[in-house]
């Protein structure tokens, strides 16, 4: 449509507010269209978002649901009475128009158990699977020849609260963690906590571990303690111990030799 | 600017969606994490206890990541407070995180907003940096699976309700 401007000049190009609202317009539309198509802006459409588990993972629920149907119908085939082999029931058995509606109820019942069965068995092999699998991998990663585990275990804990452990091995931090009062608890009730796992080559090394919290009369509190250890072939195991010593009335931090 | 003049409609229209594309993709890089499983971290709160994220597996967590020099966060933070102390008896943890560079302003806001979440300080940013964030205030939902359902990176007046709809969803579940 022509247009005269200000000048009066007439040219025959929209004016400004009408591309930059044109543009808005189609950017609005292309906007649309990438919420729709696009997953990953699903997050300004809580409609859309209400169900990301199921989308973050699908193709090995879907492999697994064929499985369980697979397995569902073999069920029900095997528990048909067309089925040469299948476990005759009792109402199977039974004849006469009063045994029709007996033979509809148990093998219903037959269903249900045996499905539960296949589901406890699938249950059961996606458990020993997983196991499997973490075993596979921390042989992977770590090697008997070359792995090094620190645990650590506490006893007693009147004089220290424990808040973080940081751990050196050859002069280089691996690790630094936080406890919650929660897993200080489980340390004090005798839980033993693997901090770091890791590889080492054979030869010597040195093991610096400092201990942060609140010691005696509720005071800020960090100590260290090191041990120099010879790592031969073979899997190498340290603790960390946190006791009390009543006499000092102070805690005491060694790093042994996991026997 | 004058180079711009000699474009057509359309050529303005396809630079103005292209740009609009860009911009949103570069927003939603945020987002990554929706729908998968939330980072696990461990971090000291202002109160001197430390908290681990992988501990309230079960709950409703809401994370909302703050600082003390921006003002629509300290609004959220009080609508989320509310939203805490209603619904804390039905399994709803509320961490803000503080990402100041300065710990001590950090600590004078938590000092002076009696908020009965747990405030935590991030002072390397590293749960921030895990999480993605870009943008004060951020707010994630986390259901009880542990996995991101929402993701908010601003605050409005007409998000509490919002906000409240979806925690009542995820608290439901």
């Amino acid at each position: 449509m022509p247009v005269t401007t200000k000048n009066g000049r007439i040219r025959n190009r929209p004016s400004m507010a009408t591309s930059v609202a044109c543009a808005w317009v189609l950017s609005l539309l292309v906007v649309t269209f990438c919420s729709v198509s696009h997953g990953a802006f699903a997050a300004d459409t809580p409609a859309t978002v209400a169900a990301p588990p199921a989308a973050a993972d699908s193709s090995a629920p879907s492999a697994r649901a064929k499985a369980v149907a697979a397995q569902v119908e073999a069920a029900l085939a095997a528990a048909d009475g067309s089925v040469p082999g299948a476990p005759a029931t009792p109402a199977g058995t039974a004849a006469g128009a009063t045994g029709a509606a007996a033979t509809t109820a148990a093998p219903g019942a037959a269903d249900t158990r045996s499905l539960d069965e296949d589901t406890q068995q699938l249950k059961k092999d996606v458990v020993d699977l997983n196991r499997d699998l973490f075993v596979l991998e921390e042989e992977l990663l770590f090697p008997a020849n070359t792995q090094v585990a620190v645990y650590v275990s506490m006893d007693v804990g009147e004089f220290f609260a424990l808040d973080s452990i940081t751990l050196k091995l050859d002069n280089k931090e691996v690790t630094n963690y936080l406890y919650t009062p929660r897993e200080v608890d489980a340390l004090l009730k005798g839980g033993v906590q693997r901090l770091y796992l890791g590889n080492l080559k054979v030869g010597n090394h040195e093991l610096v571990a400092f201990f942060t919290g609140k010691g005696p009369d509720n005071r800020d509190y960090r100590r260290g303690a090191s041990l120099k250890f010879d790592k031969s072939i073979g899997a190498k195991y340290l603790e960390l111990k946190i006791e009390d010593r009543q006499r000092k009335m102070q805690p005491e931090f060694e790093i042994k030799d996991w026997e | 600017m004058k180079s711009f003049r000699g474009w057509s409609l359309a050529q303005r229209c396809i630079a103005a969606a292209t740009l609009t594309c860009l911009c949103l993709a570069a927003s939603a890089q945020g987002f990554a994490l929706l729908g998968q499983a939330a980072p696990d971290f461990a971090l000291r709160s202002f109160s001197g206890t430390n908290v681990r994220l992988s501990e309230d597996r079960g709950d409703v967590v809401v994370l909302t990541f703050w600082g003390s020099q921006c003002d629509v966060c300290r609004k959220q933070l009080d609508m989320l407070d509310r939203s805490f102390t209603t619904y804390r008896s039905a399994g709803l943890h509320m961490y803000g995180i503080s990402v100041d560079d300065d710990a001590a302003h950090a600590r004078q806001f938590v000092a002076a907003h009696k908020l009965g979440s747990v405030m935590l300080e991030d002072p390397a940013k590293d749960v921030a940096r895990l999480y993605g964030i870009d943008n004060l205030p951020t707010t994630v939902l986390i259901d009880r699976g542990g996995i991101i359902r929402y993701v908010y990176r601003d605050f409005g007046p007409r998000d509490e309700v919002l906000y409240l709809k979806q925690l009542r969803e995820l608290l439901n579940e």
